[in-house]
């Protein structure tokens, strides 16, 4: 507690902010606004055919185009949309108005609203949100406000839900290239629920707390789509004197705080560049062509880079910028790295810095004096240098200037993505968007919340105390609240309702066998509901015991065939009765003993898999 | 004036005025712009938008207080552009601007549809038109296609002549789209001698979105008129449902096929003329009229009688229709018959054949048209006998034109002959509206 405390203060005191947005594929029949299946399909499937396009930034109510949105036009992209039997239609690839709005995920997103402790909305009035990198062939994302002003209780904190929101999904990347972008549009429609937090979330771990909690109300609907993927966190973090920046992509749960401690660590870096480089006055040059300088270069890049059509590389000087371009800001992420992520928007492959090892580029020393007569470099000073085709370094020259001059500013505010999950780092994706454009889907009409459809949000809202009282009583606290954190609940209660063993049994095999074996490589995830039912029955039976129930699982996640069969191929059926009793005397016999003790022994050291213990024990005692 | 209207107007508060909403029952304190209402709202309810960009409905109980927070700001308005200076080595083209999706801007603030309100307008909203050529734009009237009528089809052939007598290469008309094809085939009824590419385009998705193929169907109508060769009325839209190219087919064998897709103009029994690619190629797709050298004054002739029908037959028609038509005075009906050109003559039950009011109505001098339903395809006077039964009582059969374009022409010659020259001319190649032959690759295409 007084750790957390201290925490809570030092968060405080960095004018930490932070707020969640949780993104959840509803698990619906149908798509939000057309009757396309909303189950994405199996990987592998073969479009049924593509359309390309093209999509630019209109002009904005201001006459002014949004910061992201300019950016996406720069690049000029074509965007190939693979259209999916049964799964993309018409309405999906901008062809077709889209048709009403699907009343099953409507239900669902008020249930969600109503366990957040949410006010509902009289009427929901659609809006269509400008998208611009593709990702939706209409160029806007439908989306709707369901509910707000909710809370939720985390860690003994009252954190604010502002806003629910009801919205399609977008399509997932195929293949993305600097001019083309190939999107696969059987994940574009789903139903999706976004749940905004406010950003007074007061440290990195009462976050992940958060999102947990958060996680664990859509998973009570019995409702969301389950999966790599089917579930987005977003974090915004900011500290006093940094920028907002948005996290996407982190994947697992248990990470969020480390991430999160990492971009405040990367901010507090930055700034402390920012300090020193406004001490040094450091500023950004102009930048040079100095392709002549390495025309007969040794170093194998830029030999390889100058060799294409129309290849040339340019150098800036970065007055003042010495030491610090090769300064660490993350683990292995150096401002050298951040100003490269930058100028591969334009679609270079990176950058070389000053601070880098020039022998390991094989540089020459007079190349590189060349180079700083070239530049006006100084003690002090450092440069970069960057090699491709001619446009495409001119316009990553530009990025690089870009990033380079905030440097003295100190963070930008940018939409990140997870990289690392080893080291909990995050790289550069574009910059954060401004407001959103948003205006009415006039395509479709309000849908006003009647009193019969409140009244079925409050009898199916998820209520996490109630789950975990009923849990509590056939399972424990301690197994309840480790169920309840997983993400298996919906299957534990499907199983539970059609196999008749011990409710207790089913959750540890679901929990700690599961876990183990995922461990040790066996894809268990992959063995039907059908199945395990199928093996709990058996159990239940008397068929198999107790020991052999992780054994016919491995035999089942190791390939597709019958339980039955996988309890006879590997010798796993259960010796009792008569057959126990042949098996005991024939030892007997055979170690011409009846001592107990050596018998259960010898006879456990042979068959552990296909004996009970206790009916061992009662028959040698028969004996 | 309701309740909600009535309350606002106590209040001082109109439409984008930023407001708060206060219930007490309901423990609510809501702030917003205030947002126009729609036909789709219940009558109860206000529509804010939020300061998160979302808009919420409010059910209105009498016990809400309102308050004006602030006047709402001006709607938005294009940023003037300066008048560029015309480029010597392009050519002069006309853009005629007469509504439709393609003109239409959405207000983002309430999500209102409105038309642009001046020409310059579409060139800010895709500017890559004044690199193609130096364009002068004219706006005739604001109005969506199905709303257009005859006179509209006139006033536009008068434009047309107008901007090509003064020297233009050539001319793009935008148009709405439901009726885009009866308009491509009534100016090149009109355009009598044209002798420059006259093209109409217009947008399946309006220009406010990112994702409207207007952008490319303007840019390969206006590099149509600038540089082909072409000296036929047509209309460019996308050729498929990507962005790839767009299809120029000639006026009078263009039909909107779809009611939603941007490929949705198909050439029926012809294939378009050419295709111009995303970066402007042209390509020449088979025979057209080419510009001639000696150019003459093109006078165009508008004439259209009103009274033509198009008609269609199916089981169970009642054949009185005929007699309605006649009855008020028609001078031209168009079938579209069935198959090869058939109606109803020979049905067991009485008053089910169409032949008696056909024949009474050719009788009066009414010029009686045959097309087909099937849209593909010629029709055909000698295979059956109830065709012959039709033929014989002197229903023109209108060979492989589209009931569409049968009616348009029609409409055209009734206007400028007598019914003697327009019974004559009917079933006669004009334009390129009949062709002989029907071609194998002409189908679905």
């Amino acid at each position: 507690m007084e750790k957390s405390q201290n925490q809570s203060d030092y968060y405080k005191q960095i004018g930490f902010l932070c707020g969640l947005e949780i993104h959840q594929r509803l698990a619906t029949r149908e798509k939000l606004f057309c009757s396309c299946s909303a189950t994405p399909v199996e990987k592998g499937t073969e479009p049924v055919a593509e359309v390309t396009r093209y999509q630019r930034a209109v002009a904005g109510e201001l006459g002014a185009i949004d910061r992201s949105t300019q950016f996406e036009s720069s690049r000029r992209r074509a965007f190939t949309y693979r259209i999916f039997d049964s799964h993309t239609c018409l309405v999906d690839i901008d062809e077709e108005p889209p048709h009403a709005l699907n009343a099953e995920a409507l239900a669902i997103a008020l249930a969600v609203a109503k366990g957040l402790n949410c006010s509902i909305v009289d009427e929901i009035e659609p809006m269509r949100k400008e998208v611009v990198d593709g990702s939706d062939p209409s160029a806007f994302q439908r989306t709707m406000l369901v509910g707000s002003d909710g809370f939720i209780e985390a860690e003994g904190e009252h954190i604010s839900v502002p806003s629910i929101f009801l919205e399609e999904e977008s399509s997932g990347i195929e293949e993305s290239s600097n001019e083309h972008v190939s999107y696969d549009t059987d994940r574009l429609g789903i139903p999706l629920i976004e749940i905004d937090t406010d950003k007074y979330i007061p440290t990195p771990k009462a976050a992940k707390e958060v999102a947990l909690q958060i996680g664990l109300t859509l998973r009570l609907t019995g409702r969301v789509q389950r999966g790599i993927g089917t579930i987005r966190q977003d974090v915004n973090v900011s500290i006093r004197d940094g920028a907002r920046v948005e996290l996407k992509g982190i994947q697992e749960l248990d990470l969020i705080d480390k991430f999160i401690e990492n971009e405040v660590l990367r901010q507090q870096n930055l700034i402390k560049i920012r300090d020193e480089l406004v001490n040094r006055k450091a500023s950004t040059g102009k930048p040079v062509e100095v392709t002549h300088i390495f025309k007969n270069t040794e170093s194998p890049l830029l030999k390889g880079n100058i060799k294409m059509k129309d290849g040339i590389i340019m150098a800036l000087p970065l007055h003042g910028f010495k030491g610090l371009l090769g300064y660490e800001v993350n683990p292995s992420m150096r401002l050298g790295t951040e100003i490269s992520d930058y100028a591969k928007m334009a679609g270079v492959k990176g950058l070389i810095h000053s601070d880098e090892d020039m022998n390991s580029y094989n540089i020459s020393r007079s190349e590189l004096k060349m180079l700083a007569e070239s530049l006006g470099i100084k003690e002090g000073d450092a440069f970069i240098i960057i090699a491709g085709r001619g446009e495409i370094v001119q316009s990553a020259m530009h990025y690089a200037i870009m990033r380079a001059e905030h440097a003295m500013k100190g963070v930008p505010e940018e939409t990140r993505m997870a990289y690392d999950t080893k080291l909990c780092t995050s790289r550069f994706m574009r910059p954060l968007p401004g407001g959103s454009r948003m205006y009415p889907e006039t395509d479709i009409r309000p849908v006003e919340i009647t009193a019969a459809m409140l009244k079925n949000a409050e009898d199916s809202k998820p209520d996490i105390a109630k789950a975990k009282s009923a849990l509590k009583k056939s399972l424990g606290e301690q197994l309840a609240m480790h169920l309840l954190r997983s993400t298996r609940l919906a299957q534990f209660e499907r199983i539970s309702g059609m196999a008749s063993a011990d409710r207790r049994f089913i959750a540890n095999m679901l929990l700690q066998q599961f876990t183990e074996l995922r461990r040790n490589g066996y894809d268990v995830d992959a063995i039907s509901d059908d199945k395990l039912v199928e093996l709990l029955n058996y159990y239940e039976k008397g068929t198999i015991t107790k020991q052999a129930v992780p054994e016919v699982l491995k035999a089942l996640a190791r390939s597709d065939m019958a339980v039955e069969q996988a309890i006879k191929s590997n010798n796993l059926e259960r010796i009792r009765g008569s057959k126990l009793m042949a098996l005991v005397s024939g030892a007997a016999k055979e170690l011409n003993s009846k001592d107990s003790k050596t018998l259960l022994q010898y006879i456990m050291s042979k068959h552990r898999l296909n004996v009970d213990g206790s009916e061992l024990n009662e028959a040698i005692e028969r004996l | 004036m309701t309740d909600i209207e009535a309350m606002l107007k106590k209040a001082g508060i109109s439409v984008g005025d930023t407001i708060s909403i206060e219930s007490g029952s309901r423990n609510m304190k809501l702030t917003g712009e205030l947002m126009p209402r729609t036909e789709n709202n219940k009558s109860d309810i206000i529509v804010i938008k939020l300061k998160n960009g979302y808009n919420t409905g409010i059910r209105y109980t009498s016990d809400m207080r309102f308050e004006k927070i602030a006047q709402g700001k001006k709607e938005f308005t294009f940023p003037e552009r300066a008048e560029k200076h015309a480029v010597e080595k392009k050519p002069y083209i006309q853009l005629l601007y007469t509504g439709g999706t393609i003109g239409s801007k959405v207000d983002y603030k309430t999500g209102g549809v409105y038309m642009l309100l001046k020409p310059s307008e579409l060139l800010y909203e895709v500017p890559e038109l004044e690199g193609i050529a130096n364009i002068e734009v004219k706006q005739l009237f604001n109005i969506a296609s199905e709303d257009m009528s005859y006179l509209e089809w006139q006033e536009i052939s008068k434009h047309v002549a107008e901007a090509l007598n003064s020297g233009k290469h050539g001319v793009v008309v935008t148009t709405g789209t439901d009726t885009m094809h009866y308009i491509s085939a009534a100016l090149s009824f009109m355009l009598q001698g044209l002798n420059a590419p006259v093209v109409i385009t217009g947008a399946q998705r309006s220009s406010d979105r990112g994702s409207s193929d207007a952008f490319l169907n303007l840019a390969c109508a206006a590099e149509l008129a600038a540089y082909s060769d072409i000296a036929e009325v047509g209309i460019c839209m996308h050729a498929s449902s990507s962005d790839s190219k767009c299809a120029f087919i000639r006026g009078t064998h263009a039909r909107k096929m779809h009611t939603s897709r941007r490929d949705a103009f198909r050439a029926i029994n012809d294939k378009p003329i050419a295709y111009v690619s995303k970066d402007l190629k042209i390509e020449y797709a088979s025979g057209y009229k080419k510009i001639a050298n000696q150019s003459k004054e093109l006078k165009p002739l508008t004439g259209f009688e009103r009274k033509v029908a198009l008609v269609k037959a199916y089981p169970n028609s009642d054949p009185g229709i005929i007699d309605y038509y006649v009855g008020k005075g028609y001078k031209g009906i168009i079938i579209e018959g069935t198959g090869l050109g058939h109606t109803p003559v020979s049905v067991q039950h009485e008053g089910f054949s169409w032949l008696p009011q056909i024949k009474e109505a050719v009788e009066k001098g009414v010029v009686v048209g045959m097309t087909s339903q099937c849209i593909y395809g010629r029709v055909n006077s000698n295979v059956y006998r109830n065709l012959r039964l039709l033929s014989n009582a002197g229903a023109i059969y209108c060979e492989d034109m589209t009931p569409e374009t049968a009616y348009v022409k029609l409409g055209w010659l009734l206007g400028n002959y007598d019914s003697e020259k327009a019974k004559e001319l009917l079933g006669k190649n004009l334009v390129g509206e009949i062709c002989n032959r029907s071609n194998y690759d002409e189908f679905m295409i």
